[in-house]
């Protein structure tokens, strides 16, 4: 710094920021030569920084997924949904991974919140206790390929509580042969329980595969049978 | 702005744009800035069950915020050198002004750039997000007397980078 403080800078400064009026020993000052040109210097300097920092282009906030963790009879499910839907349901991990994978997958920032997901909660526990065969939910599909959608959204047209096969949901597709691909769809289904993967079987009435484990996949199949059977 | 009733999912949505501007200006990228304002959120939902029921949310957040500032400052500093030279055109702003006027605002671009990272927030604090001292204080941490400490040293380097006599 080269220039030779005046011993009235926080004087000026508490001026120009509202902070304190000036004195009269300041404004005495201020009417002299170098009272003039301190203060035009002081003006120009905020006036530079207010122009370069004033109005910043402010970045869109990323999107925002919310998140409630539940227990349920398959143990704890965790569920996330977007403005536009429903766009995860895991189970068997913990709540550390499921958050990193939401935000490093769908680039959003992801916040717990039992209000924004009240919905699909509800609807779950009514599943779980056996009050509820279908969900009425929004499910935010902007992350999946426009087959796996097609896949996904075949398999929520069968009825519940009944097993379709591989090659069933490859037909309702108009893709008759392509069993191997609707498995693999199905197996990256971001929504289970919500899009009935676990419906789907091997044909011949194996149960196949199922991500969250066959057990799930077969307690999932018992809740809905017994729901068959009592009603 | 009390606690009260809000959930992190509400208050996220009150004030992420003004946090993600002000990290943009404490970071001078949008990129880092939505990574820090991530980062923000992160570190806020850890302690948001031990915020207490009447504390100032707001302030709160902006304490938050410029921790994940400085760090990533520090961060970016072991990794590359300080740029001294600034790129007006890559400034946050567009600026469009010529001759004279474009030495200043380069000038006190660089003099920006140059500043402590805690006067840096204070300023940007206390000039755009109309912050009060007793709040950049408890931001910063310190005292009210060393935010505002904080915020003149800041504007003093400023009107040095102008030199010591103008027109």
């Amino acid at each position: 710094m080269t220039r030779d403080m005046t011993g009235h800078d926080d004087q000026v400064i508490a001026m120009l920021l509202g902070d304190a009026p000036a004195s009269p020993a300041l404004d005495a000052w201020l009417r002299s030569h170098a009272g003039r040109r301190e203060l035009a210097a002081y003006q120009q300097a905020l006036g530079a920084f207010a122009k370069i920092y004033g109005t910043i282009r402010v970045p869109r906030p990323r999107p925002t997924a919310y998140y409630c963790v539940i227990s349920s009879p398959i143990g704890r499910v965790l569920v996330a949904a977007t403005e536009a839907g429903l766009v995860r349901v895991s189970f068997r991990r913990s709540e550390a991974s499921f958050v990193a994978e939401l935000r490093e997958r769908l680039a959003v920032e992801v916040l717990p919140s039992p209000a924004k997901t009240a919905r699909i909660v509800h609807q779950l526990r009514a599943y779980f206790a056996g009050e509820r065969r279908r969900f009425d939910i929004e499910i935010d599909f902007r992350h999946v390929t426009s087959f796996q959608r097609r896949v996904l959204l075949a398999a929520t047209q069968g009825p519940a509580g009944q097993v379709v096969s591989y090659g069933e949901i490859a037909r309702r597709i108009g893709r008759p042969g392509g069993s191997r691909a609707v498995g693999q769809a199905l197996g990256h289904n971001p929504v289970p329980i919500v899009v009935p993967c676990h419906r789907v079987v091997a044909a011949g009435g194996a149960l196949g595969g199922y991500t969250g484990g066959l057990d799930i996949k077969r307690k999932l199949l018992r809740i809905e049978g017994a729901l068959a059977a009592t009603g | 702005m009390v606690r009260s009733s809000l959930s992190l999912a509400d208050l996220a949505e009150r004030h992420r744009p003004e946090l993600l501007a002000y990290l943009v200006r404490m970071l001078g990228d949008e990129h880092d800035a939505q990574d820090v304002c991530q980062d923000t959120f992160l570190r806020a939902q850890r302690a948001f069950a031990r915020l207490r029921p009447d504390s100032n949310c707001r302030a709160w957040l902006y304490r938050i915020a410029t921790r994940s500032a400085l760090n990533a400052l520090r961060r970016r500093s072991r990794a590359i050198a300080r740029r001294v030279d600034v790129d007006l055109d890559g400034l946050p702003a567009r600026v469009g002004t010529s001759g004279e006027g474009r030495v200043r605002l380069a000038a006190v671009a660089t003099a920006v750039g140059g500043l402590p990272p805690r006067q840096r927030a204070a300023l940007m604090l206390r000039q755009f997000h109309g912050l009060a001292y007793a709040e950049i204080a408890t931001t910063l941490g310190g005292n009210e007397a060393a935010a505002r400490a904080n915020v003149y040293q800041a504007i003093k380097k400023l009107r040095a980078a102008l030199g010591g006599s103008t027109p």
